[in-house]
């Protein structure tokens, strides 16, 4: 696996109506799958819109020298924006068009097939995420960026979105992902990133933290370093980040049969 | 098909849809057809020909046109940008020119169907209905014909295009949908109206009458207005002409419709440096 990030972040900052929401992050995500975890308000989001260049910093660089292809950087929003009246497999034909990348193939990695004929309105929230998670790796790209990847999901979907994502993450793809869930970034992640106020208060290899910091787990780590009681299974992915809303409840799943999900 | 011809056709193919699955805009066709077909009946032009036709709806053109344009265009951009999916299109090898093109592109289709099919169906109640014979088809002077309502049609279509895109510049600039409406608004009213107020201001002011074919092709409605006058109406009743300078209309049209194009190609490609500059002098006025 290289080494080389495949994206940088140096001395970044931005500020909302001249309230300073992240300050003085300098990171590099290398191959592998990077979880950014942190309070809410902590900038996670706003830290993630900067590495995709769809927020500008207001002061700081950020740099690409690994992601390369015809589309070096994919995204998934914290909210899933696709417009309704579309299906889930016109939705994403659009997506891959602008790639030749191949629509069906990319539902069933995710495990929706069966719903390709669904109408994105029709979705249940955690099927919306998973369609996100499957437009964000079309056209293959170096850097996989996704905010809150298991929120709104149940127990089967965040493991299988999860999963989804590291397996993206080869030896020249690095996946960054935000998240409160913090078990599975425990059973996924190779690096993590702390936030606190806006700036990093831990970054590297999770093993090497989680011995700097004498923790047993993640949970524990982010306990340690940010003196806030971490997320559990239970109570994980319903809030909202930077002010935006918390996504909507996955009470009611419609009745599709979403591969390698429901027998788990 | 080239990399960017492939993007515009792209968006294109999805703005279309996404116009032809929103039933709001077929009923905005639907409505127009029945104010111009009222129009008509109460002014009693369509009964006697083409060019009556034209006279009667030629003002009411002037503020319907506009209004369904801005209906078509002023959600067109910011739909995308609102919903935080412009952030996702970012990701691919899209330009945001591409992107406003296929944009754009998709909504003038748009406006050719719902405001020329109504105006198209006019025309042949006209050709079907009046009297005298309308049928000859001319366009020297004295002499009514459907050619003289195509182009006025033509020049419709022209005004309609350069208002979709001031409307799509408009969404472009919008920080939300209440904004959209109002800049919509104020888009509108600047246009159908500024244009003669000026004009008019002008003319108080000393400027001498014989600039106003000039200055009237400046503003969208005055161009217009001019075109038909000069190649439509004039064509029966004033063949001498000099209502307009045609070039200058005709380039005033497709210029405000490229100016609304930029407008709205620079807000995509530069407002976050802007908004992230503007956040800059904050800070510095902060500290």
């Amino acid at each position: 696996m290289s080494e080389d990030p495949v994206a940088s972040l140096s001395e970044v900052a931005r500020t909302y109506g001249g309230v300073r929401v992240l300050d003085d992050v300098s990171l590099g995500f290398e191959p592998g799958v990077t979880a950014v975890v942190g309070p809410n308000g902590s900038g996670k989001s706003t830290l993630l819109r900067i590495l995709v260049g769809s927020t500008e910093p207001t002061a700081g660089e950020v740099r690409y020298p690994g992601a390369t292809g015809p589309k070096p950087i994919g995204y998934l929003p914290q909210r899933v924006p696709f417009r309704d009246g579309f299906t889930a497999r016109e939705t994403l034909a659009f997506y891959a068009r602008l790639v030749d990348d191949d629509p069906d193939a990319a539902l069933e990695r995710v495990g929706l097939g069966d719903a390709g004929d669904r109408r994105v309105e029709a979705l249940s929230g955690g099927m919306r995420r998973l369609l996100g998670i499957a437009q964000a790796v079309l056209g293959d790209p170096s850097l996989v960026v996704l905010d809150e990847p298991a929120s709104g999901l149940d127990p089967g979907m965040r493991e299988r979105a999860f999963r989804a994502a590291a397996e993206r993450a080869d030896g020249d793809t690095a996946v960054v992902v935000s998240s409160h869930a913090l078990d599975l970034v425990d059973a996924h992640a190779d690096r993590i990133v702390i936030l606190s106020r806006g700036r990093v208060a831990a970054a590297g290899p999770l093993e090497r933290l989680l011995e700097e910091h004498d923790a047993a787990d993640a949970t524990e780590l982010y306990r340690a370093v940010t003196g806030a009681p971490g997320a559990t299974a239970g109570d994980m992915d319903t809030a909202a980040d930077d002010g935006e809303g918390g996504e909507e409840s996955d009470d009611a799943e419609p009745d599709v049969h979403v591969t390698g999900v429901s027998d788990r | 098909m080239s990399g960017r011809l492939s993007g515009v056709a792209t968006v294109f193919r999805r703005e279309l849809a996404t116009v032809v699955r929103t039933p709001g805009y077929g009923v905005l066709a639907v409505g127009l057809l029945v104010a111009l077909g009222g129009l008509l009946a109460a002014g009693g032009g369509g009964a006697t020909g083409f060019v009556p036709a034209v006279v009667d709806l030629l003002l009411p053109t002037e503020a319907l046109v506009p209004l369904v344009a801005v209906v078509l265009g002023y959600r067109a951009l910011l739909t995308d940008a609102a919903s935080g999916e412009l952030a996702v299109i970012r990701t691919y090898p899209v330009r945001v020119g591409e992107y406003v093109a296929g944009v754009l592109l998709a909504r003038t289709v748009a406006l050719v169907a719902v405001v020329g099919v109504p105006y198209a169906v006019i025309g042949v109640v006209v050709w079907l209905t009046a009297a005298p014979d309308t049928g000859i088809f001319a366009t020297h002077s004295g002499v009514d014909s459907p050619l003289l309502y195509l182009r006025f049609l033509a020049f419709v279509l022209l005004l309609g295009a350069a208002y979709v895109s001031l409307a799509a510049a408009v969404s472009a600039l919008a920080a939300s949908r209440r904004s959209a409406i109002a800049l919509g608004v104020l888009a509108l009213v600047a246009g159908v109206l500024g244009g003669d107020l000026v004009l008019l201001r002008s003319l108080a002011a000393g400027a001498s009458p014989t600039t106003v074919p000039v200055s009237i092709a400046l503003a969208p409605n005055g161009a217009f207005r001019g075109l038909v006058f000069e190649h439509v109406i004039g064509v029966a009743f004033a063949p001498e002409g000099g209502f307009v300078a045609t070039e200058l209309a005709v380039g005033s049209l497709i210029g405000w419709t490229l100016l609304g194009v930029a407008v709205a190609g620079a807000t995509l490609a530069f407002g976050r440096r802007v908004d992230a500059a503007i956040e800059r002098v904050r800070a510095g006025i902060g500290d």
